[in-house]
């Protein structure tokens, strides 16, 4: 599944840049995502994801790797994790381009999301209707971050 | 093989209610068991306890009273299908159970469950929805009535609250000149399209519209947008207006592409479907 | 008929008296138990199938008070009290129900997997409506499945049958 967000944030792009590595600012954005470490600076994190449709919830232990990085312009990274109680597993592609227009930052995600196993049985369409939501409201509570802060 | 769990029995709406308040998420309530069983079976639910609400009494009435028709969420689709009071007030109502599923989801399966469950792939709420149904919803010492519109919210999530028990429907007694069909098109196991219309006609006239599509989206959906441009209007023009109504209804119902089809294909779907419901109602 | 398995003190076992086949069974279960697998594992009554095992094909059906149910999909303490019937418990004193020998007779089964689950439908079937029409009878029937014979054979027993059972009558 393939998803595309761009948000724009009334902030200069090296504040931008900054944030998305302060990992666990960053991370408090993932609705469902908690307790981000660090494992190796700048490459390795993990982090837990707690996502639920109604009844069905699923908790993915979740590594992520950064695979390039291009100083305040593109983040290229990776995630994926298992619930091993449900047989589920997930695998998210991530691109980050920021660029700078009119004073604001433009920040888009690209995300490729693939969730295998158990889960996949809830139906192709319900999975992408909560990724969605999950990346835009991602989108939404980094603008908010960063607007809001001083 | 389900993993184990614990069964509860309770005999009365507020032990089942306390239950539920107890022990949370670890807890669900359990009737006919057709949705429900299945998830687990699949192993993306689990319970420590079940509690069957089966023994309780009193839920699984259907009467007509007071211009309201009341129905039990206990009521199994096959009670509902052979019932003879709902056949003379609410055939379309009949004629949607006798095609729920299949003879035994329907001699165990109950409305309320199918209902509170919520999946998006299901035929009751629908129609209840453009028949102007409310669900009445009980906790231990508090009631409350929630209309069809606000019940359901969204993909297996309705707005009922952790300690809360479904435990009637009520429908107001349609009038002599109300008119209601409900249509569903499919060919996998579940429903992929579905779609309601109820309205009075009066004097040639159809008023009070209410359209409901189902099972396209996550969840049921009145269509207002689409109401209106048939309220008010001559039986005639109403009939000019459905292609409109249907692109509108189409659009609304908030269609995911699935196996059930395409998210164009749904939606065309949903036109053929409304089109079909009014010209049968309206007949 | 006690299970003897060692259990933990906490497990929770409900006693199961019921009619199977006409006669009283009284078993100890536990709430997670499947009726399919105490019929088929406990009771060693394996006419009943497992097959989809989410109740669309109808392999498991079996009649608890006379109506059709999953066996793959019902809790076994839920026949407390019921009266089962499997198909081993149809025919009566060796001699075969109408149902069975119109199968039997006009090709209603090829593999024969989905067959006791057929005839048991077919029976409630007719026990409710002994003189369905055809689209009644597919109505009924729709939920049980056969890969094998495009249901022809199918519809002409049980119709035959039912001829047969209201000549009976």
């Amino acid at each position: 599944m393939q998803f595309e967000k761009e948000v724009e944030i009334l902030a200069p792009r090296e504040k931008v840049w900054n944030f998305i590595w302060d990992v666990n600012r960053f991370i408090a954005c993932v609705p469902g995502c908690k307790e981000a470490k660090t494992i190796e600076e700048g490459k390795k994190y993990s982090a837990t994801m707690i996502e639920k449709v109604g009844p069905f919830k699923v908790e993915f232990p979740t590594s992520i790797e950064v695979l390039e990085r291009q100083e305040l312009t593109h983040i290229r990274a990776q995630a994926s994790g298992a619930d091993n109680k449900i047989g589920s597993r997930m695998k998210l592609d991530l691109d980050v381009n920021l660029r700078e227009q009119d004073g604001k930052t433009i920040v888009k995600f690209v995300a490729g999301v693939d969730i295998l196993g158990k889960l996949a049985a809830l139906g192709h369409g319900i999975i992408k209707r909560k990724a969605d939501q999950v990346l835009d409201e991602f989108a939404q509570a980094v603008k908010k971050n960063l607007e809001g802060a001083s | 093989m389900l993993r184990r769990f614990r069964l509860e029995e309770p005999e009365t709406v507020a032990e089942a209610a306390e239950l539920l308040g107890r022990f949370g998420e670890s807890a669900k309530l359990y009737a006919g068991g057709t949705e429900l069983l299945l998830a687990m079976k699949e192993g993306l639910v689990q319970y420590e306890r079940l509690v069957n609400v089966k023994n309780l009494k009193g839920l699984d009435d259907i009467a007509a009273q007071n211009g309201t028709i009341t129905i039990g969420a206990l009521c199994t689709h096959r009670q509902l299908e052979s019932s003879v009071a709902l056949l003379d007030k609410l055939p379309a109502l009949v004629k949607l159970e006798q095609n729920v599923a299949n003879v035994r989801v329907r001699q165990v399966g109950t409305i309320g469950g199918n209902l509170c469950f919520a999946e998006p792939h299901a035929d009751p709420g629908t129609l209840l929805m453009a028949l102007g149904a409310t669900m009445v919803a009980e906790k231990v010492s508090s009631k409350r009535e929630i209309a069809a519109k606000e019940f359901f919210v969204d993909a297996y999530e309705t707005s009922l609250a952790d300690d809360e028990m479904l435990t009637e429907i009520r429908i107001p007694t349609p009038g002599v000149n109300a008119r209601s069909a409900y249509l569903k098109f499919g060919y996998l196991e579940r429903p992929s399209v579905g779609v309601a219309v109820a309205f009075k006609l009066d004097g040639g006239r159809v008023g009070e519209v209410k359209i409901a599509v189902g099972c396209a989206g996550p969840a049921p959906r009145r269509v207002e947008e689409a109401e209106a441009l048939l309220e008010g209007k001559s039986s005639a023009e109403a009939l000019q207006s459905l292609a409109p109504a249907g692109v509108i209804a189409g659009r609304a119902s908030q269609a995911i592409s699935d196996l059930h089809g395409s998210q164009e294909y749904k939606e065309h779907i949903v036109g053929v479907l409304l089109k079909r419901t009014f010209q049968s109602a309206i007949s | 008929m006690a299970k003897a398995m060692s259990r933990r003190s906490d497990t929770q076992s409900i006693p199961v008296s019921f009619t199977l086949n006409g006669r009283l069974q009284e078993l100890d279960v536990e709430p997670h138990e499947l009726l399919l697998d105490v019929v088929r594992e406990h009771l060693g009554l394996t006419g009943v199938k497992r097959s989809c095992d989410v109740q669309v094909c109808g392999a498991c059906t079996l009649l608890v008070d006379g109506r059709p149910v999953s066996a793959c999909t019902t809790l076994a303490f839920e026949v407390r009290g019921r009266s089962v019937l499997t198909i081993e418990g149809l025919a009566q004193d060796g001699k075969l129900h109408p149902l069975q020998q119109a199968f039997i007779e006009h090709g209603g089964f090829q593999c024969g997997f989905c067959t006791p689950g057929m005839i048991l439908a077919a029976k409630a079937l007719l026990d409710e409506n002994p003189n369905p029409s055809e689209a009644e009878l597919k109505h009924f029937m729709h939920g049980n499945l056969c890969r094998c014979t495009g249901y022809k054979k199918i519809i002409e027993s049980i119709m035959a049958a039912a001829k047969t059972m209201r000549s009976n009558a």
